[in-house]
Order: structure tokens, then C-alpha cells, then sequence
């Protein structure tokens, strides 16, 4: 017997493909970017503010932006969590910012602030693509 | 010219609560109060929790 699907029962329609990855990939770019772009204006400028200052904080502790190295496992996961952020990535790689000094005392600090401001940036993109599927 | 990096533990431990704390609560809440309750339980739990295995670890001289 068919029964009837209701709104609760039946997923929502998903958004076109291609702003499913605008949203993605503008989220990766500028974080909370993909919030913004679909009205949910304070959730997006919190992300943006928190997060970006995480970063800038984290390059301020003498934090490390780890190079993607396949040799060791764990840099490479840190380098893969460092570019969890797009933009400001981007902006201090080519500002030759986050060498990290080993020697500092406040340098593990400062890669933890990178990393998990990436790895942060990486929830944030899935719901801002949760929310371009209208799951959310 | 940025100022001299501060080197407190216990500082760094709370901005980094703060921050995390901030994230966690606008990304699972929707409403504000709720985010703020949200909020300001985890941070707490993130102090707490820190205090509390600093403590425990002290008599192991790492």
C-alpha cells in the first residue's frame, strides 16, 4: 500500500549543483562566507571574526604552517588542517608568515590555534553545505 | 609592531576555551540564548576540565 510522503517524511529538494559549490568553496575562501551568502548573516560573521582571529592568533604564538609532507603522517595532517582556512592560508603564505620558531615557548600553542581553526572552518563548510541542501 | 608574545599556559588555555566554545555554540544552536547557554557550559566544562587533570597531573614529574 502506498502511503503518503509528508514534508517531515521526504528530504527537501537539493540545491543546484553548482551552488552547492559556490557555497563550499566561497566557505573554504572566507570562513563563514557560505552563511553569509545564504542570509544567515550572524552566524557568518561570527565564524568570520572567531575564526579568522583564531588564525591571526595562531601566527602570532609563533605557530607553524606545516608544509604537505606525504614523509610524516602527522604534518601532513596538520598541513591539511592549516589550510582549512582558505584565504588567510593563503594570505600567509605568500606573506612568508607562520614558519613557527620551535624554540618559543608559546609554539605548540600557536599551531593548535592554526590547526583547529582549520579543522573548525572544515564543520563550518559541511553546514553551510547542509544548509544549501535544505537539511538544515 | 605586534607586542611581546605572553607566556601564560593558563591563558593561552582560556582563549583557546573562549574561542572553540564560541564556534561550537553558533554552529549547533540556532537560537541566541541558546547559543550563549550553550556557550558558556562549554567553556566552563573546557575550565574545569583543565584545572581539574592539571591537578590530577601534578604529582607526575614529567
Amino acid at each position: 500500500m502506498a502511503t503518503k510522503s509528508t514534508t517531515a517524511e521526504r528530504p527537501r529538494a537539493s540545491a543546484e549543483p553548482w551552488r552547492l559549490v559556490l557555497v563550499s568553496v566561497a566557505a573554504w575562501l572566507v570562513p563563514g562566507a557560505g552563511h553569509l551568502l545564504q542570509g544567515r548573516r550572524d552566524k557568518g560573521l561570527v565564524f568570520l571574526v572567531t575564526l579568522t582571529f583564531m588564525f591571526a592568533f595562531g601566527l602570532w604564538l609563533q605557530g607553524r604552517l606545516f608544509p604537505l609532507e606525504g614523509s610524516d603522517p602527522l604534518v601532513f595532517l596538520g598541513a591539511i588542517a592549516d589550510r582549512g582556512l582558505g584565504l588567510p592560508y593563503l594570505f600567509a603564505y605568500f606573506a612568508d608568515a607562520g614558519a613557527g620558531t620551535v624554540v618559543a615557548a608559546s609554539y605548540e600553542y600557536g599551531n593548535t590555534f592554526l590547526m583547529t581553526s582549520g579543522l573548525l572552518n572544515f564543520l563550518v563548510i559541511l553546514d553551510a553545505f547542509d544548509i544549501a541542501q535544505g537539511r538544515k | 609592531m605586534l607586542p611581546a608574545v605572553p607566556a601564560s599556559h593558563f591563558w593561552f588555555m582560556v582563549a583557546y576555551a573562549l574561542l572553540v566554545s564560541i564556534v561550537f555554540a553558533t554552529l549547533l544552536k540556532d537560537q541566541r540564548r541558546e547559543q550563549i547557554r550553550t556557550g558558556a557550559m562549554m567553556f566552563g566544562a573546557f575550565i574545569a576540565a583543565a584545572v581539574v587533570f592539571g591537578w590530577l597531573m601534578y604529582p607526575f614529574p614529567l
